[in-house]
């Protein structure tokens, strides 16, 4: 752009690019499509203008989009870097705006806690008559058999935080130049990622109690389901830094991209922890447990 | 506030350098300038704003008498319902316009027009930076608000309640009424325009605190910084703060309505009040959010016109902390009637009653930066001055409603309707429109006509007073919100306001009229219209300035 | 009591509550009102004696630090003396009576209210909006004592000078309400699967109108509530009635009431 004169600044002007209207119509067609698509699972009808749109395929074709965009995305940015337009206080502010973007996700979870305490340090409040009879006045609620919290849930806090050892231990190889430690120990990191969350599918698929019907189950997937999409999400990320590593990509000075996605997984790591505290240990203490 | 600058910049050489070889495809779609970001915000915000208004003075035409006058009508028209079906569609109808005309004017006037707008367009200028930090994640905020609002408009088509159409439960949307009480997708599609357009705010947040925390001109400290900048960092952390406890909680209203869990269903141990507690915990700072940019653009405002800097320049950006910071902790203030304890009336009674010290500061440090200035009454100020006025008018009230006991009496009447118009459609609009007279000349080049704008202010104070302050008689004698008809001891006052509307309703004919005036007569407006007491960056650079502006950034003293 | 054409004040009292609330009111405006003018008579304060054809030369003052905490202090106080008798108003309103008179349970559902007695004399019934068409079997014709969307087919009926109870919720599966007596001061929510509770002490003999106050839908408009209170001769008389006859219940204590109407009135005017 700003070839026909100098620009005497280090701030990065960056050129048109498609991808914020791609990103647009793709959530426009995955949020659209996706009040199709639930009406589709339930079997109700979803009527607009006399077309019946209660089908999964809106959703999907946005779904595509998005994804689409994400990739061409960031694939720019990642070329930009390469070009050099990430100088200093470039890289400061994607430094930022990391941090803004977890301080947003940590108000996010906030929301599922909120829910959860609400529940389970209020089960017996004598005007709410409903929830009373439904727990029995008492949390866990009366008839609801919970997950062992010292059987499949602390072997995945352990690995969760040894992973997050892995990823430091990548951080370190990186800034002393070492790329085999770097592609190690990020695919060790990727690999203990994939575990947890094979571990926990395998947990939920095995869990006594249900997303529907009960506050129980609904606070409990509801929370431990969102942070386990963020394992899922920080993984891909992870995965993307460890493809790009293997390529010999980042250098000891600048690797803006993999400290995001360590960033990333240790808040990822902090939310676990509360979870497991918060929710398997104390949520369930005095329950009888399952299986 | 910002000192002189070292003129070293070669603004005027750079004029219009490069737009005339981009595409419009280019230029307009694919963005990442930041002022033409703001320009599609600004034409955006106008357009919701009409829509907005046709929907309230619909609401007012059906309210001018008692009984159901145009609803039934509407409701036979727009969906094709007949006799006692079209009353009955006709009554949920006025709710769907109840919700869609303040969501409409919150999310997609208010907030666009003030942040995603002004703060798009002058911010970067105002601290002396060559455009946002993110400039493609500014133009993806802009276009995820237009999915947003087409996801709201189109939920007014499809089925809410059985047999009905468009979502009708306020904007507050309230479970169970948001769940078993409209089981039709409409509810989703409103819940997921929420969702888009809070995420495209959230994206704007980010971007609005990187940049104001990192491009700042060398030698511009924080304390050095133009109020308006002070305003948007501190919305923009409570847009950061908030929004994501709002999304969390249409989420469960989702999962509730199309996976059954349980969050606000008692009978599976849920409870409705707790979605109550995570809207507001959004909600109430969600009002500052709509009014603190305004407070920062009006301190401009009065200071340009009076010559004279911003009296208390520390005191204004740290009430504007302090607003901020207590608007966390008060929102349980919008359900004094839910059953809560006593205890917790008591907090949060006080809790609120002390933000009208901060917002005191701010009232009163206005009157001291006009007060020894030579001031002059141009058609921004002139909206400014009613802006402090009126908005005063509307925080007295807010103090009032804070007093659990009295609100009591009050709560969901016209009266919570008079006062939140007040620091709303009186407030924030007014500051849109002095914002919108104040740098339109800069923005476009052209100046506006001084005697349309101040006609312009002219109907409109009186329509929107007229609106509005018969509405504090409705409240008190009882009248409840929400209501499509009414008893007939309510006619007399209820007649004056929607004749008010009406006359609002030509103030923004007006306000159209002159924007297109402006744009056919091209009168030059000049690099600076407003003289010695302009002191802020954006006045250093021509009109309209470059497509790039401060590629030589500039030095504070 | 009922609103009145062009009123612009609260609702007059028919409890001490009220009476406490209608006080509160008229001493918060007694503090707002001046604060507004005065803010009104600074702006046109200076925007006369310092346009610029009278002060040609803006000065340059930007701080007065005494200013700066009078204005911070000033309004300190003044919520100080918000905050003191409102916090006796609240407390006084929260504070449930330890015996109770009578108990009643007000139960919202789309769109109708049902009121249920509870004591030794058990009693229910719903009460709906009263339909036009219903007015003259009704022998409620007179639509300045029966409002349109204010009168009900069945009135709650409660005893002068009595304590009472009210716990109000909603059916469980349905949408929140919220049961609103203006002239009682009284306001709270019906809430599915919860069990608020308020309290209020008529001191006058009438017909009392208020309105659903939480948005539930379409005739969210079209709920109202209505509230007679009566002596406690004709109170008990009533309910013995109701039980097995509430249409012939409700007529006689019409008919009672309704001639009974001037010595009422009589007797306010001499306790004037
Ligand atoms: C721009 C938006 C905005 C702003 C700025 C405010 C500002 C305030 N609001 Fe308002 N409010 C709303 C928008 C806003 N509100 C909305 C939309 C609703 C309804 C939502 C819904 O239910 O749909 C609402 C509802 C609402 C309620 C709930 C009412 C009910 O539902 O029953 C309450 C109760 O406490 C309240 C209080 C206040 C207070 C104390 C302030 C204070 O911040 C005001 C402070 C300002 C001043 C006090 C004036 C200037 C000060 C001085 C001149 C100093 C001296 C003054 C004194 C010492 C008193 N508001
Ligand atoms: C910013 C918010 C905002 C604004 C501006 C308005 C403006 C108006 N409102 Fe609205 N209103 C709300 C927010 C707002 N309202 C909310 C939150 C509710 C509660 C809903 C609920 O209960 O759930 C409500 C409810 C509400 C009711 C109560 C309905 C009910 O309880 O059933 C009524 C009734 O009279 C009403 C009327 C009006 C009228 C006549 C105007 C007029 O002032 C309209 C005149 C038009 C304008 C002032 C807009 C002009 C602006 C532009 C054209 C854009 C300009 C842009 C640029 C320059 C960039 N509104
Ligand atoms: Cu019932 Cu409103
Ligand atoms: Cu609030």
């Amino acid at each position: 752009m700003a070839e026909a004169h100098q620009k005497h600044h280090d701030y990065h002007i960056i050129a048109p690019s498609p991808w914020p209207i791609t990103a647009s119509i793709g959530a426009f067609l995955m949020t659209f499509g996706g009040v199709g698509y639930m009406r589709y699972l339930n079997g109700g009808s979803f009527k607009l203008f006399g077309l019946e749109l209660a089908h999964p395929w809106l959703f999907f074709i946005g779904l595509a989009v998005v994804l689409y965009t994400m990739i061409g995305w960031w694939a720019d940015t990642i070329k930009e870097a390469h070009e050099g337009a990430h100088t200093r206080v470039v890289s400061l502010h994607l430094r930022y705006g990391m941090i803004m973007f977890i301080a947003s996700e940590v108000m996010f979870f906030v929301a599922w806690f909120w829910a959860f305490f609400d529940a389970s340090l209020f089960p017996h409040e004598a005007i709410q008559a409903s929830r009373v009879e439904f727990t029995g006045g008492q949390w866990p609620p009366k008839g609801i058999e919970v997950l062992d919290p010292w059987h499949l849930p602390i072997y995945n806090t352990v690995i969760l935080l040894l992973s997050g050892t892995c990823v430091t231990w990548a951080h370190h190889a990186l800034l002393h130049g070492d790329r085999k430690g770097l592609v190690n120990g990020l695919a060790l990191t990727v690999v203990l990622g994939l575990l947890f969350s094979f571990v926990q599918g395998y947990e939920y698929a095995h869990a006594p109690f249900a997303f529907k019907d009960s506050i129980y189950g609904s606070t409990f997937f509801m929370a431990t389901g969102f942070h386990g999409f963020h394992v899922i999400v920080g993984t891909i990320f992870l995965t993307v830094c460890l493809l790009r590593a293997a390529k010999g990509d980042f250098t000891p000075k600048q690797h803006f991209g993999f400290e995001a996605a360590a960033w990333y997984w240790h808040f990822v790591d902090v939310v676990w922890l509360f979870l497991f505290f918060s929710i398997y240990i104390w949520g369930g203490w005095g329950a009888p447990l399952a299986g | 506030m910002a000192g002189t600058v070292a003129h070293d910049d070669h603004a005027h050489d750079a004029h219009e350098h490069h737009d005339h070889k981009m595409s419009f495809l280019d230029r307009w779609f694919f963005s990442t300038n930041h002022k033409d970001i703001g320009t599609l915000y600004l034409i955006f915000a106008i357009i919701a704003g009409i829509i907005g208004g046709a929907l309230s003075v619909a609401m007012r035409a059906e309210l001018q008498e008692p009984g159901i006058q145009i609803f039934h009508g509407l409701a036979s028209m727009v969906y094709g319902f007949e006799g006692d079906a079209a009353i009955d569609g006709g009554k949920h109808m006025f709710n769907v316009f109840t919700t869609a005309h303040a969501l409409i004017m919150i999310f997609f006037m208010v907030m666009p027009a003030l942040i995603g707008g002004f703060a798009n367009w002058m911010i970067p200028i105002m601290i002396g930076a060559p455009d946002m930090a993110f400039p493609r994640l500014n133009n993806i905020s802009f276009w995820l608000i237009v999915p947003a609002f087409l996801l709201l408009l189109l939920s007014m088509f499809v089925e809410g309640p059985a047999g009905a159409y468009g979502v009708g439960g306020g904007w507050t949307m309230y479970p169970p009424l948001a769940t078993s009480g409209q089981p039709g997708p409409a509810v989703d599609l409103a819940i997921f325009a929420l969702h888009v357009s809070g995420a495209s705010s959230i994206l704007g947040a980010i971007n609005f605190i990187t940049t104001i925390l990192n491009m700042r001109a060398p030698g511009m400290t924080l304390h050095k910084m133009p109020l308006f900048a002070w305003a948007v960092l501190v919305t923009a952390f409570l847009l950061l703060l908030s929004l994501p406890v709002l999304a969390g909680g249409i989420t469960m209203l989702l999962t509730d309505r199309n996976f059954g869990t349980t969050f606000f269903a008692p009978e599976g141990g849920g409870d409705p009040i707790l979605y109550q507690h995570l809207f507001w915990f959004f909600g109430h700072p969600e009002v500052y959010i709509l009014i603190l940019p305004g407070f920062g653009i009006i301190s401009h405002i009065v200071s340009t016109f009076s010559k004279k800097p911003v009296f208390g320049y520390l005191g204004m950006a740290y009430a504007m902390v302090a607003i901020g910071a207590v608007g966390f902790v008060v929102w349980a203030h919008h359900m004094y009637t839910v059953g809560l304890s006593l205890a917790a009336q008591r907090y949060f009674l006080f809790a609120t009653m002390v933000i009208a010290v901060p917002t005191g500061i701010k009232i009163f440090s206005w009157v001291a930066t006009m007060w020894g200035g030579s001031l002059t009454f141009r058609t921004p100020m002139v909206w400014a001055i009613g802006f402090i006025f009126l908005f005063t008018v509307g925080g007295v009230t807010g103090v009032q409603l804070a007093n659990a006991g009295l609100d009591r009496s009050l709560h969901d009447t016209y009266y919570v309707v008079a006062h939140f118009h007040y620091v709303l459609s009186l407030g924030a609009v007014f500051a849109i429109f002095a914002a919108w007279y104040y740098w339109f000349p800069k923005m476009s080049g052209y100046m506006y006509s001084e005697f349309i704008g101040k006609l312009h202010f002219w109907v409109m104070f009186i329509g929107v007073n007229m609106v509005f302050f018969p509405q504090h008689f409705l409240g008190l004698a009882g009248m409840p919100r929400r209501y499509i008809d009414y008893p007939d001891a309510f006619a007399g006052w209820n007649y004056v306001s929607s004749i008010g509307s009406y006359i609002s309703g030509v103030g923004v004919l007006i306000f159209l009229f002159g924007v297109f005036e402006a744009f056919a007569k091209k009168r030059v407006a000049g690099d600076n219209p407003w003289g010695e007491g302009a002191t802020t960056l954006e006045w250093q650079l021509s009109s309209p300035p470059p497509y790039h502006q401060w590629e030589q950034l500039p030095r504070i003293k | 009591d009922q609103p009145q054409p062009w009123q612009s004040t609260l609702q007059p009292a028919a409890t001490p509550i009220m009476e406490q609330i209608r006080w509160f009111e008229q001493y918060t405006l007694w503090f707002i009102v001046p604060i507004t003018l005065f803010v009104l008579a600074l702006l046109i304060y200076v925007a006369i004696r310092f346009r610029a054809s009278a002060n040609p030369v803006p000065s340059k003052t930007s701080h007065n630090s005494v200013i700066e905490v009078v204005w911070t202090v000033g309004p300190v106080l003044i919520l100080l003396f918000f905050a003191i008798p409102s916090f006796n108003l609240l407390t006084a309103q929260l504070t449930q009576p330890e015996n109770p008179d009578l108990t009643l349970k007000a139960t919202a559902t789309q769109w109708q209210w049902n009121y249920e007695y509870q004591g030794d004399k058990e009693l229910a019934f719903d009460s709906y909006l009263l339909k036009e068409e219903d007015r003259s079997a009704a022998g409620k014709e007179d639509k300045s004592i029966y409002p349109r969307l204010l009168a009900v087919d069945n009135e709650m009926v409660i005893p002068v000078n009595k304590t009472v109870r009210l716990l109000v919720t909603a059916a469980p599966t349905d949408v929140i309400h919220s049961f609103a007596m203006p002239s009682f001061g009284v306001k709270i929510d019906a809430v599915p699967g919860r069990l608020n509770e308020t309290w209020f002490k008529a001191e006058r003999e009438g017909l009392f109108y208020g309105q659903c106050s939480e948005l539930c839908g379409k005739d969210h408009a079209f709920m109202p509530i209505a509230i007679r209170v009566v002596s406690e001769e004709k109170y008990t008389a009533w309910l013995d009635a109701a039980g097995s006859d509430l249409e012939g219940a409700n007529k006689a204590l019409m008919a009672a009431v309704d001639g009974g109407d001037k010595a009422v009135q009589l007797a306010e005017n001499v306790s004037n």
